[in-house]
């Protein structure tokens, strides 16, 4: 999947706006938002948030997470723990790439929790490429990844997929070897079915 | 009484509302299976002329609307969210269709019988046309002109499958119990899927767990 | 002779994976034609193996060799015929001249055909609650509202946005504006872009 798309599944994720205008409920398809009054905080998607903060027509509330030092103990969770922890959401990454991007304004210490984030980011970035590698060593076709946000694992593709399906034939082909040690080869050009659409 | 009636009517729109949500977070699921799951899926066709309905009902209203009003570029641009979504679903769906068009017909012939296909008629169509015109190309172009029996078009050597091996990351939406890893070896591993979950595994073994919603591929 | 001009041809098809090549035609004659040699030889031997049963290998060979090139041959028409179908959903059913060069007449017909069957197809989405049809190839990217910074570098006036704002563009004044309405002032030098 693209990043994009990644990040458009995460603009459905419900953020809380501050309004400076008034408007009735709107009747959406994906939901009911509103009514709107100026002033007063409410929930709206985070596409919708988004575009309503570049028409300069709201203030972002940052989500709850979204604070120095909840970011720091999470911080210091990651580096901790040999696991993934859990992060706040499913999509922190999508929701701080948009809300530090176009309303830094509206979250306090807007710097150092970019910093913080780009941290935990990389640790657990890092942590992915042990993993994946660990896999791989171990020849095996399995493995357990809770906690690891839609982001992380799109950044794993197609490298850790792929290898495991060039692992797997390889396997196979292994395997097909000790059990025909003998089979002269006549047919020049099989068949190989291995397709997975981008 | 009248609050009664009031009550039924609003509860009835509701519901009504409820069912449109509903279906796009359906619908947004089986985009994401059909992106990532290496074979076709069942279609949703269902949800999708429902979405298409919402649209063009949310449409009229917009033109309602002045064209600078507010809650029409909001809803202009939920709109295109939706377009989005249903446009890539459909035409992953056609590249598959593409790509594996010989085997894909080959069961979908099966499964029409059985009233259990996975294209709707339209897309069975577009696949049937597809193979055709793909076949007379090669015809023209180069098999009619090659040497006495060599003229075939093999249907089973062009035939391009999906591998069903590949491996894909999933989330379980429940707690499953028993999934079967077969191993090269013969040893079977057998494991449990808790609910909430993630794993990357080959897509063969949970192929079903997607279609019947039971997994969410991520 | 033995399917070397087809890996040549293959590499053709593969060298660039975004552009299409011209068709080679000329490649493709010599191909044919070399099938149809190996074929005759064949032919001629595979009647007088069963007194020499030494020519049994060159026969295999041979046919080997044939087999290699019809695979081959039909790998680089549907290598073609691939990117030929991205021209459709990236240009639309009108080929750009210089485009239409490269194909050749039968693979310009072909996408022709192809062009009409996914006409078709979309036409017939929501068909049943009388919609017109969606075309696919527009929507594929996730929507997105891109603004961007600018900086007004002159005195302009008002600008009318197309959702009905005015914003008042002064010498110095800085402004978030929808990415396609500012692309001409940015051309003309009015606004600046500022990253």
């Amino acid at each position: 999947m693209d990043p994009y798309e990644v990040e458009f599944i995460g603009e459905n994720r419900i953020i809380s706006v501050i309004p400076n205008f008034s408007y009735d409920k709107i009747y959406l398809i994906c939901g009911e938002f509103g009514p709107f009054r100026a002033g007063l905080p409410i929930n709206v998607p985070l596409w919708l948030a988004m575009m309503l903060k570049q028409k300069q027509k709201c203030r972002i509330v940052p989500p709850d997470w979204m604070e120095l030092d909840t970011l720091e103990n999470i911080k210091e969770e990651e580096k901790r723990s040999r696991f993934f922890t859990k992060m706040p959401n499913e999509h922190y990454m999508v929701e701080a790439k948009l809300i530090l991007g176009a309303a830094s304004e509206d979250v306090p210490n807007a710097a150092e929790i970019k910093t913080i984030i780009k941290d935990i980011w990389d640790i657990r970035m890092s942590k992915l490429r042990t993993s994946m590698d660990a896999l791989m060593k171990s020849g095996g076709g399995y493995g357990r990844l809770d906690h690891l946000t839609m982001m992380e694992i799109n950044s794993a593709k197609p490298l850790l997929p792929s290898a495991m399906d060039y692992l797997l034939q390889i396997q196979k082909k292994a395997q097909q070897r000790v059990q025909q040690p003998s089979a002269l080869n006549t047919s020049t050009f099989s068949q190989s079915g291995s397709s997975q659409n981008t | 009484m009248d609050l009664t009636d009031d009550n039924i009517a609003l509860s009835e729109d509701e519901e009504e509302e409820i069912t449109a949500e509903v279906v796009l977070k359906t619908l947004q699921s089986a985009w994401q299976n059909e992106r990532l799951a290496p074979e076709i899926l069942p279609h949703r066709n269902d949800m999708v002329e429902c979405m298409l309905g919402q649209i063009q009902h949310m449409e009229r209203n917009i033109n309602k609307l002045p064209k600078t009003d507010l809650r029409a570029t909001i809803h202009k641009m939920e709109l295109s969210r939706i377009k989005f979504i249903i446009c890539n679903y459909l035409k992953t769906r056609l590249s598959k269709i593409e790509k594996y068009c010989i085997p894909i017909l080959n069961e979908e012939r099966q499964r029409v019988e059985s009233g259990t296909n996975f294209l709707t008629p339209m897309e069975y169509k577009y696949a049937q046309e597809y193979l055709l015109n793909m076949e007379n190309h090669m015809k023209t172009v180069v098999l009619d002109k090659m040497p006495g029996n060599m003229q075939m078009f093999e249907s089973n050597k062009m035939a391009e499958h999906p591998n069903m091996q590949s491996h894909v990351f999933l989330k379980a939406n429940e707690t499953i119990n028993g999934v079967v890893l077969e191993d090269l070896a013969g040893e079977d591993e057998e494991i449990d899927l808790e609910e909430g979950s993630q794993h990357i595994l080959q897509y063969k073994p949970i192929a079903d767990l997607v279609k019947n919603g039971k997994v969410q591929l991520i | 002779m033995f399917a070397e001009k087809v890996i040549e041809l293959l590499k053709e098809a593969e060298r660039n994976p975004v552009t299409i090549d011209p068709f080679n035609d000329d490649k493709i004659r010599q191909i044919l034609e070399e099938m149809q040699t190996l074929f005759r030889m064949n032919m001629n031997d595979a009647n007088a193996t069963t007194e020499n049963k030494s020519l049994w290998t060159t026969v295999q060979v041979r046919h080997s060799a044939l087999e290699r090139n019809k695979r081959c041959l039909l790998a680089y028409l549907y290598s073609r015929m691939a990117k030929i179908k991205t021209l459709r959903w990236e240009f639309g059913a009108i080929l750009p001249a210089d485009v239409r060069e490269l194909l050749s007449d039968d693979e310009y017909e072909w996408f022709t055909k192809y062009s009409m069957n996914l006409a078709s197809y979309m036409r017939s989405l929501g068909q049943d609650i009388g919609y017109n049809g969606i075309d696919l190839t527009e929507n594929l990217k996730p929507p997105k509202s891109l603004y961007i910074e600018v900086l007004c570098m002159a005195d302009y006036g008002k600008l009318e946005l197309e959702d009905g704002d005015v914003i008042l563009l002064k010498k110095n004044s800085r402004h978030f504006l929808p990415t396609s309405e500012c692309q001409t002032l940015i051309r003309q030098g009015i606004l600046k872009q500022i990253s």
